[in-house]
């Protein structure tokens, strides 16, 4: 009897899985969903989530006369590579998705990547990593603008504007934390400042006071909040002011404004400069804020539109391309797009010169500084300078 | 910053972590003492203190005081009530138990996460200001931390010594069939003794939570530490809890500040590793027979 049980288990298995509707697509997200970086995570998954909404609004995707209703398929990867890997494997074997916004960090997305390629799947990178885009790895696109493109016209910015001629930091131990760390210093003391106190912590750690006692000791100007997580930068934040640092606080790197003012509260972030990737007065932004923040009660993170504008690109390519399965078609026709209207206003691909793969998108970005809680553009820049 | 008052901010540092510490780790050891029961959901409990804490100062402005009492209340009874239902089942079996206590804490975390959202809230101060001595500046929001985590240990050590459940409990730890014989309810006290054990972890919770802001995840790190303090300290002893925490916080602090985090962590497994190799019972705990 058990013997007849186990054979016929699998068949049970595969009549009980939900029938596969021949008009529904698969959308896969592949993101931190849980942890310090679950910000960063939930705005990609709302990303995928309204715009698959949008489309489904209106009956669905049209592509070659057929209807397809767009389906989110989300993983959690909790940071971790290991856990990447074992989702991106399901999300290409079990699910059978094409399109993956993710993966998230620069560990994951080295570890997923040659999956993903292999299986000719669409990713939407956030990895900051240099590596994550490469003539290699064919199908993998970023929409979020890299701090080693932002970064060095910021920090130029930061340094003639704000005059700071010491530099200090604190910066998570591990791979993306040291090369943060290395790049920035190497920015600072191209601008003519001089990064005078580097420190490294592990990632779990909530009492920054001593080492920012050490800091201190080194009497700093400016402080840079660069490669840690939204939650980690709050608090550095908080506890910097309460131990009496009234200078400039610089974050060069991944939006993280809306946490650092909810944990650090509005009073310690005023002075806190911040690289902020979206125009806040566009009205497609904060039409996509509102969608954004009545859906999930969280502030809107300021990643989010660009994996929605990459989707709206996406979908757009399925259509010119006639094709939902066939992703080589759909990538030559997403890389054709040009000056395309997207939430982000009109955008376009580059990164030909620097990765070997013209797969980055192309959006202006800006430096503001937080005022009463609510970030202020104070220059727009290209990957060349900030004015 | 001249060398003195670095050195007295990472002794003021010292202390607010420690008592932290002591307070995650009492709760911690007290569970095990009586129970045998190593209680993976302690740092969870933390988490729930902190929100408690964050629902009740933060949003309703309940006296900052009365948010401690609730706090420590509301997750002591809902301590006592995990107690019975999921930790009772397994109380001859540590191993299942662990496991069992393991699993609350996903279910904890990830309910939190569901009904609170993962982002991260901040919480006024208890107090502003600064307090100078000298040449010595101390946020008072940490001198509070001290003072208060003080007088909650002064309570619960009163409890303990002087109160006739406080005695039952200590039997108990003793030796659980000896104190049924002598006609204590073991069955009564096991559910107190869990929930005093995580009204600790809560109050722990609720006081540092205006200090490092509330967020369903912010209970791994005091559970981590909590574990190193009762390895320093002796699992099972309440005075190696306090000496443990206390210790761990100064350490860490001092040498933070003079060496770096990195260091820091290093030397603080090394002297676990070291205390574990030499003196595997803890400073303070009872050799096993």
């Amino acid at each position: 009897m058990r013997r007849l049980l186990t054979a016929l288990l699998p068949l049970a298995c595969v009549l009980s899985a939900p029938a596969a509707s021949a008009d529904s697509l698969k959308i896969g997200v592949l993101a931190t969903l849980s942890g310090a970086g679950t910000a960063w995570g939930m705005s990609m998954q709302g990303a995928a989530e309204l715009a698959a909404e949008a489309v489904n609004a209106k009956g669905g995707l049209e592509v070659a006369g057929k209807k397809y209703k767009i389906e989110v398929v989300a993983y959690d990867d909790k940071y971790k590579a290991a856990d990447a890997l074992t989702a991106m494997n399901r999300l290409a074997f079990d699910d059978g998705v094409k399109y993956v916004v993710g993966p998230l960090g620069s560990a994951p997305a080295l570890a997923v990547l040659p999956v993903s390629t292999e299986n000719k799947m669409i990713t939407m990178t956030m990895a900051f990593t240099p590596k994550a885009l490469s003539a290699d790895f064919k199908y993998s696109f970023r929409p979020v603008i890299p701090s080693d493109v932002f970064s060095d016209p910021q920090i130029k910015w930061v340094v003639e504007k704000l005059g700071g001629k010491r530099i200090g930091g604190l910066f998570p131990n591990d791979e993306s934390g040291q090369q943060v760390g290395a790049a920035n210093e190497k920015a600072y003391e191209a601008a003519g400042a001089k990064f005078v106190a580097k420190e490294f912590f592990e990632r779990e750690r909530v009492d920054f006071v001593p080492l920012l006692t050490r800091v201190l000791a080194q009497k700093i100007d400016v402080f840079e909040l660069n490669g840690n997580s939204p939650q980690t930068a709050g608090l550095l934040v908080k506890q910097l002011r309460e131990m009496g640092f009234k200078g400039p606080i610089i974050r060069t790197g991944g939006d993280a404004t809306a946490d650092i003012v909810k944990v650090a509260g509005k009073a310690a972030a005023e002075n806190v400069y911040v690289h902020q990737p979206i125009d806040l007065a566009s009205p497609a932004i904060q039409n996509y804020t509102k969608r954004f923040e009545d859906k999930y009660k969280i502030p809107l993170n300021a990643f989010s539109p660009f994996f929605y504008a990459n989707l709206e690109m996406l979908f757009e390519a399925m259509r010119r391309a006639g094709t939902v399965t066939d992703t080589d078609k759909v990538r030559t026709a997403l890389l054709a797009l040009k000056d395309f209207d997207t939430v982000l206003g009109k955008v376009n691909w580059t990164g030909q010169a620097q990765w070997k793969s013209n797969q980055q998108l192309d959006a202006p970005f800006y430096v503001a500084v937080v005022k009463d809680g609510k970030p202020v553009v104070q220059a727009k820049c290209t990957p060349a300078k900030c004015q | 910053m001249d060398f003195s008052t670095l050195l007295a901010q990472a002794a003021l540092n010292g202390l607010v972590i420690g008592t932290m510490y002591m307070l995650m780790a009492i709760g911690f050891t007290l569970v095990f003492g009586i129970m045998r029961i190593v209680n993976f959901a302690h740092g969870e409990f933390y988490m729930l203190g902190a929100f408690s804490a964050f629902f009740t100062y933060a949003q309703w402005e309940v006296p900052f005081v009365f948010c401690l009492v609730i706090a420590a209340l509301t997750i002591g009874a809902l301590g006592a009530l995990v107690e019975r239902a999921i930790i009772r089942p397994f109380r001859n079996d540590e191993l299942s138990g662990m496991i069992a206590t393991l699993g609350v804490s996903v279910v904890i975390q990830n309910a939190a996460v569901v009904a609170w959202g993962p982002t991260p809230r901040a919480m006024p101060n208890v107090v502003d200001g600064v307090l100078s001595v000298g040449p010595f500046t101390f946020p008072l929001s940490r001198l509070v931390v001290i003072a208060t985590a003080a007088l909650i240990f002064a309570v619960f050590w009163f409890f303990m010594q002087r109160t006739r459940t406080g005695r039952a409990m200590r039997a108990v730890a003793q030796d659980a069939d000896t104190a049924l014989i002598q006609g204590i309810r073991v069955n009564t006290i096991y559910p107190i003794a869990f929930a005093i054990s995580v009204a600790l972890a809560a109050l722990a919770g609720a006081l540092m939570a205006p200090i490092f802001s509330v967020s369903p995840f912010v209970g791994l790190t005091p559970m981590l530490k909590a574990f190193v303090v009762v390895i320093l300290g002796g699992l099972g002893s309440v005075p190696g809890a306090v000496v443990g925490g206390l210790l761990l916080g100064l350490i860490e602090s001092f040498t933070a500040t003079a060496l770096g985090s990195l260091v820091a962590d290093i030397l603080q497994l090394l002297l676990v590793i070291l205390i574990l190799l030499v003196r595997p019972w803890g400073l303070l705990g009872q050799k096993e027979a």
